[in-house]
């Protein structure tokens, strides 16, 4: 397969676009057309050939001879046609899966490489449902629509020409309604689109309809609504059979109209050839072999114009395509440094200041931070104050505005994106798990294969162990399937699992706890214990007991640092740290007294 | 991604016709039995007209042109035209009306399933994904609309087609006629054959691109994951393995169809070819063609390929469409399981004591889920309900609510077991309010309004004041006529919440049930929503399945559940003297609650203003 830089697309024309689509399958794309016209060649030679057949051999018998031949011949041109008719479809299959394939794995690759922000403005629903369906509609092009209407035009071309040497005055009032069909059929196919496509709108409300009426039928139980329902469903489902009628009567009326139109061609073809024959002027044959010719230069029209609106849906897909190629990715393993060891884990944030692009606040400012290798670092402070804003700049899923982040003493936007994810392990705010196995889950990204013992020992430090245990496949159960449903400190302890089975050289722990109950939480700090040794690690929590013990304790409020120091520092200074404490020993003391009560 | 799967599902073919409900399908255009003969009909006349041409063109042919007369020429031609009319206004009909019954029959089919399913009791819901039933809703729906339709039409049109085209044939040359009769069979193995080949292809297509939106589907809702593992390459090689087999499917269904018309054009071309031997070797014999004969013969060996290729396709969906029509028959076959008794009479309120005698409940199938529960509750008490998930919270309620009935025991209200009341007359004297508050898109006034239909603008406005509402409603930028969106996606969780209590208030219950929402809010609207909450409890018999301290705290009992029995039940004092299971709900809740709210407190920096309880 050849690898296309398909970035070109978003500034080049549409033309030259497909063109480029098209590398590495332009000649096959090529011979899939030349087929068609080698196809149509074969179709006109039938015809001639039944002309010599009924003007030449037909009433003569010293011709008899010729019969079997020609029979013969009839069955080999069909061959012909065939073969080549099958040919052009072969390749033209060929070239355009390969094309849509190619351009399936390219827009894949390409939405998981750009930016977090790209991904948290763009809703993936849409995304999701346009990409496959957007790639379907340039393959059907390639496949269907460009083939067909090359064919067509092809037909009309070379059956054109022939009837024209055949006799000239037939040859021009043969097409005489070509132009009319084919400014009614252009006409027609647009209106339909534009009634399909409001049927199509109605047929989604009684779709949403049913849907709302499913997922709220409590709703309708408990108010005893069940009419209303009915009526409420009948009113859209009657809206849309109204509409559906409406399309149809524009099909009614384009068929026949058009089928009169033809009709009337033909029958003057009729009268003007056979009066030619009458006279002499023409032979049998030759009349036989234009009537024939005449239907396939006029029926194929018809269907011209619905290729070309089909054609200008794929080139809406075509846009929405290259809009979303004109998203720049995210390099990966651009870095003017190219480390080749490990991390060791000093961090130094001077005047870091951050904003999340479009935003007009600022979420990080003047941050400064020093963190040597191996220390702990506890994040504290309210919703929004932009504890995980912080530590994900260090891995690069947004870069700071200003200022300057060290790590190891070199500049972090120097670091390969790549190789900072590899480095430093972040357990995410909101665990997201892929329906696979609960082991692939684990093992996920890890980049090599793991033994059963490495896994178990990674759920046991996260305290999930047992509970995977007690599923009914174990660590064969698959995420979200048969009833298999996690909940969410359960989904935060194998994310957690799968972390820290990758081992990583910096830790970062955003409020990996939060779902978890007290009991688990101890089990897991206790764990961590061990982990976090010697390893720098950022854990963002709200409760100061999971923070209590760090080297470093970071309290953040709107973006700023407003202290920072161990715990019986900040304790016995005054300040929002100590507030928070308070907050939650008030919280103790009010349960004593109410359980005293 | 669910959905995908039920879609998927539909590929499932009838393996044999099943005639009965082939009847039952055809059954289903009964009430438009004129439209169908009459679109029958029509396309009888299409298909045998289309015949009926081009024995007229060999007319031309032999009568007109060989014989030189232009007259008869013209005479035929204008017969030709005026007929041509004639079919013309035939296919108007029939597309019109053939499409009119599609479309109907889809309108009936949907509303049949529709009304169906408000009169199904709960545990069919239960029972049955949402997507399964939106599946029978819209693509089985269609393909039995398009079989009765588009399906029949087919089928009349092929059979009236190769019939008239084979009179003519023999009109022509008997002896022609039979040799040509013998390639028919032939055609229909072999497009049948090479229709049920590709097919295959198709439906794995169709298996592996649902597999492919799936796969995109969890990259880009997992792409944090993938980017912090740096998953990237893998993730590529993992769809790479997807594209390729997709790949190979749809190249290979692309040349099987590219291969499938030049055979059946080869075939119908050894029609030809012995028509072309039989006219060369029988000329100026009696057994002879002429040769507006010969041009007609070749005309309808070429054109009986259409409807016998299309058939083999038509009889495919025929099996779809049958699949399919059993599953929609099913559904719309469902009785509800739970219903009025014989004598039931209406309630006249459900103000009265209520009494568990005894209750036992089990799903179809699977295991008791409550066990032998014995409870009688005041008239306005006010009951909460706490325990884990799964403990018969939801049951007891959903028994009380009678969308469940009790497998054993009996629920009395007010000294009557209320199966012999009717199921309407309990229900809408029922305030339901869900733990996940839904709202149907349209207004704000809509929403609220589903509590009582009759219900003025002041009653709502009062009820939304009642359910302190009111004024967040007034903020928003249409008000009462804001658009909630689809399952109230343009509100906040809270402000659902508040909306759905509102709602229950116009209702004016007679009886509360309440799952509370687990979801948290912001501590403004905690205290609006729980103030409401207090307002419409007042006076009436109230259930809570209850999260928030101050609820469980203000109830006159606290029923304690475990594993489908109750494991304490008493007021709140009492249980926290037990130290039993309550006192360590109670302090665990407690602890978190009570951190979230002073958390929230602490940002707004003013810590004494958080008073002790």
């Amino acid at each position: 397969m050849t690898s296309i830089d398909y970035s070109k697309l978003v500034t080049e024309n549409r033309i030259k676009g497909l063109w480029l689509m098209m590398r590495g399958y332009r000649w096959q794309y090529l011979v899939a057309n030349l087929m068609q016209g080698f196809s149509a060649g074969f179709k006109i030679l039938t015809f001639i050939l039944l002309q010599h057949f009924v003007d030449k051999v037909i009433g003569h018998p010293e011709l008899g001879w010729q019969v079997l031949w020609i029979a013969l011949g009839f069955i080999g041109l069909a061959a012909l046609e065939g073969f080549a008719t099958y040919l052009s479809g072969r390749i033209a299959g060929f070239a355009s899966e390969g094309i849509a394939q190619r351009l399936r794995d390219f827009l894949y690759d390409h939405l998981q490489h750009l930016s977090f922000t790209y991904h948290d403005k763009t809703q993936t629903g849409e995304l999701i449902q346009r990409v496959t369906s957007d790639v379907d509609a340039v393959r059907r092009f390639f496949a269907q629509q460009a083939i067909q209407a090359g064919r067509v035009v092809l037909l009309f071309i070379i059956i054109w020409a022939v009837v024209l040497s055949l006799n000239v005055r037939l040859g021009l009032i043969s097409v005489v309604v070509i132009p009319v069909v084919f400014g009614i059929s252009l006409l027609f196919f647009r209106e339909i689109g534009k009634r399909y496509e409001k049927y199509q709108s109605l047929e989604g409300k009684v779709s949403t309809a049913l849907q709302e009426n499913l997922t709220g039928v409590r709703v309708v139980k408990a108010f005893n609504r069940a009419e209303y329902e009915i009526a409420k469903f009948e009113e859209k489902n009657h809206a849309h059979y109204e509409q559906g009628k409406r399309l149809l009567i524009s099909h009614a009326l384009y068929w026949p109209i058009t089928d009169v139109m033809i009709g009337i061609q033909q029958l003057t073809g009729y009268v003007v050839a056979g009066g030619m024959v009458i006279r002499g002027e023409l032979t049998i044959g030759t009349y036989l072999a234009y009537a024939w010719l005449m239907i396939w230069l006029l029926y194929p029209i018809r269907n011209l114009g619905r290729l070309l609106i089909d054609m200008s849906e794929a080139r809406v897909s075509y846009g929405r395509i290259k809009e979303r190629l004109s998203q720049t990715r995210e390099p990966l393993d651009d870095g003017k440094y190219q480390p080749q060891d490990d991390l060791r884990g000093d961090v130094r944030f001077q005047q870091v200041n951050f904003q999340y692009e479009g935003e007009k606040a600022g979420v990080l400012h003047a941050i400064d931070l020093n963190v040597h290798s191996g220390q702990i670092i506890g994040l504290i402070g309210p919703t929004g104050a932009g504890k995980s804003s912080l530590v994900n700049l260090l891995l690069r899923f947004y870069d700071y505005n200003s200022g300057s982040i060290q790590l190891d003493g070199v500049e972090l936007r120097d670091y390969p994106r790549d190789y900072l994810r590899r480095q430093i392990g972040i357990v995410q705010q909101e665990p997201f798990l892929f329906s696979r196995t609960i082991r692939e889950n684990i093992t996920y990204g890890l980049g090599r294969p793991a033994t059963d013992e490495e896994i178990y020992a990674a759920a046991r430090a996260a305290a999930v162990h047992d509970v995977i245990l007690s599923f009914p496949d174990q660590y064969y159960t698959v995420v979200g399937e048969r009833g298999v449903t996690l909940s969410g400190g359960q989904k935060q302890r194998v994310a957690l699992a799968r972390i820290l089975l990758k081992n990583p050289h910096i830790l970062i722990l955003d409020d990996t706890t939060s779902a978890v109950d007290s009991e688990t939480e101890e089990e897991i700090r206790a764990a961590l214990k061990t982990i976090m040794h010697n390893r720098t690690t950022f854990i963002i929590a709200h409760r100061i007991q999971s923070v209590m013990l760090a080297d470093q304790i970071v309290v953040l409020d709107k973006g700023q640092i407003v202290q920072l120091g161990k715990h019986q520092q900040l304790l016995a200074q005054p300040g929002l740290y100590r507030r928070i404490y308070e907050v939650q020993a008030q919280v103790e003391a009010e349960l004593e007294q109410e359980l005293a009560n | 991604m669910s959905e995908v799967d039920y879609e998927l599902e539909d590929e499932t073919y009838s393996a044999k016709v099943d005639r009965a409900l082939l009847l039952r399908i055809i059954g289903l255009t009964r009430p438009y039995l004129l439209w169908t003969l009459g679109f029958l009909g029509a396309v009888s006349a299409v298909s045998a007209l289309d015949a009926y041409f081009t024995y007229l063109g060999s007319r031309i042919v032999d009568e007109g042109i060989l014989a030189g007369n232009m007259q008869v020429l013209w005479s035929i031609v204008l017969q030709y035209g005026v007929i041509m009319l004639f079919q013309a206004l035939a296919v108007f009909i029939f597309i019109w009306l053939a499409g009119f019954l599609g479309q109907r029959i889809k309108y009936d089919l949907r509303k049949q399933m529709f009304n169906r399913l408000q009169t199904l009791s709960f545990s069919y819901f239960d029972r049955t994904p949402v997507g399964w039933l939106m599946a029978r809703g819209n693509s089985d729906a269609d393909r039995v609309s398009d079989l009765v339709s588009w399906g029949f039409l087919d089928i009349t049109w092929t059979v009236v087609n190769i019939t008239s085209t084979l009179i003519f044939m023999f009109i022509l040359q008997w002896r022609l006629a039979l040799l040509v009769l013998l390639i028919v069979p032939i055609l229909v193995i072999v497009a049948s054959r090479f229709q049920v080949l590709i097919l295959k292809e198709y439906r794995q297509v169709r298996k592996v691109n649902s597999q492919i939106t799936s796969a995109y589907n969890e990259n880009i809702t997992g792409v944090r994951v993938v980017k912090a593992l740096v998953r990237e390459d893998k993730n590529l090689n993992e769809f790479q393995d997807l594209t390729s087999e997709m790949y190979r499917a749809a190249f290979r269904a692309a040349w099987l169809s590219a291969l499938f018309l030049p055979i059946v054009q080869m075939i119908s071309a050894l029609a030809v070819g012995v028509i072309v031997w039989y006219a060369g070797a029988n000329t100026l014999t009696a057994f002879g063609l002429s040769i507006g004969g010969i041009q007609a013969f070749v005309s309808y060996v070429i054109f009986m390929l259409w409807p016998i290729q299309e058939l083999a396709r038509v009889y495919a969906e025929m099996q779809r469409a049958i699949a399919s029509a059993e599953r929609i028959f099913s559904l719309v076959d469902t009785e509800p399981e739970i219903f009025d008794q014989p004598q039931a009479q209406p309630a006249p309120n459900l103000r009265g004591e209520i009494v568990f005698d005894d209750v036992s409940f089990g799903y179809k199938d699977a295991q008791t889920v409550l066990h032998h529960f014995n409870l009688t509750v005041r008239p306005g008490e006010t009951i909460a309900l706490v325990g884990a998930t799964g403990a018969g919270k939801s049951t007891i309620v959903n028994l009380l609510c009678r969308f469940y009935e009790p497998t054993a025991g009996k629920i009395r209200i007010g000294g009557t077991d209320y199966t012999q009341y009717t199921l309407d007359s309990i229900h809408s004297r029922l305030g339901v309010v869900l733990q996940t508050p839904h709202l149907f898109s349209g207004t704000v006034r809509e929403n609220l309004r589903y509590g009582r239909l009759t219900a003025t603008n002041e009653e709502i406005i009062a009820a939304a004041q009642m359910a302190e509402a009111h004024e967040f409603i007034s903020a928003l930028e249409k008000g009462y006529d804001t658009e909630v969106g689809e399952g109230g996606v343009l509100l906040s969780t809270g402000q659902k919440q508040l909306i759905s209590l509102a709602r229950a208030i116009l209702a004016q219950p007679d009886l509360l049930i309440m799952d509370e929402a687990t979801s948290s809010v912001d501590t403004m609207t905690e205290a609006l929503i729980q103030k409401a909450m207090e307002r419409l409890m007042k006076g009436r018999t109230s259930f809570v399945i209850a999260h928030r301290l101050s609820t469980i705290r203000n109830a006159d009992r606290i029923l304690v559940l475990e594993k489908g029995r109750i494991a304490e039940i008493g007021s709140h004092p009492e249980l926290l003297k037990a130290q039993g299971h309550y006192y360590r709900l109670y302090t665990t809740q407690f602890r978190t609650e009570r951190l979230a709210e002073l958390e929230n407190t602490v940002v707004v920096g003013d810590i004494s203003a958080v008073g002790a309880g």
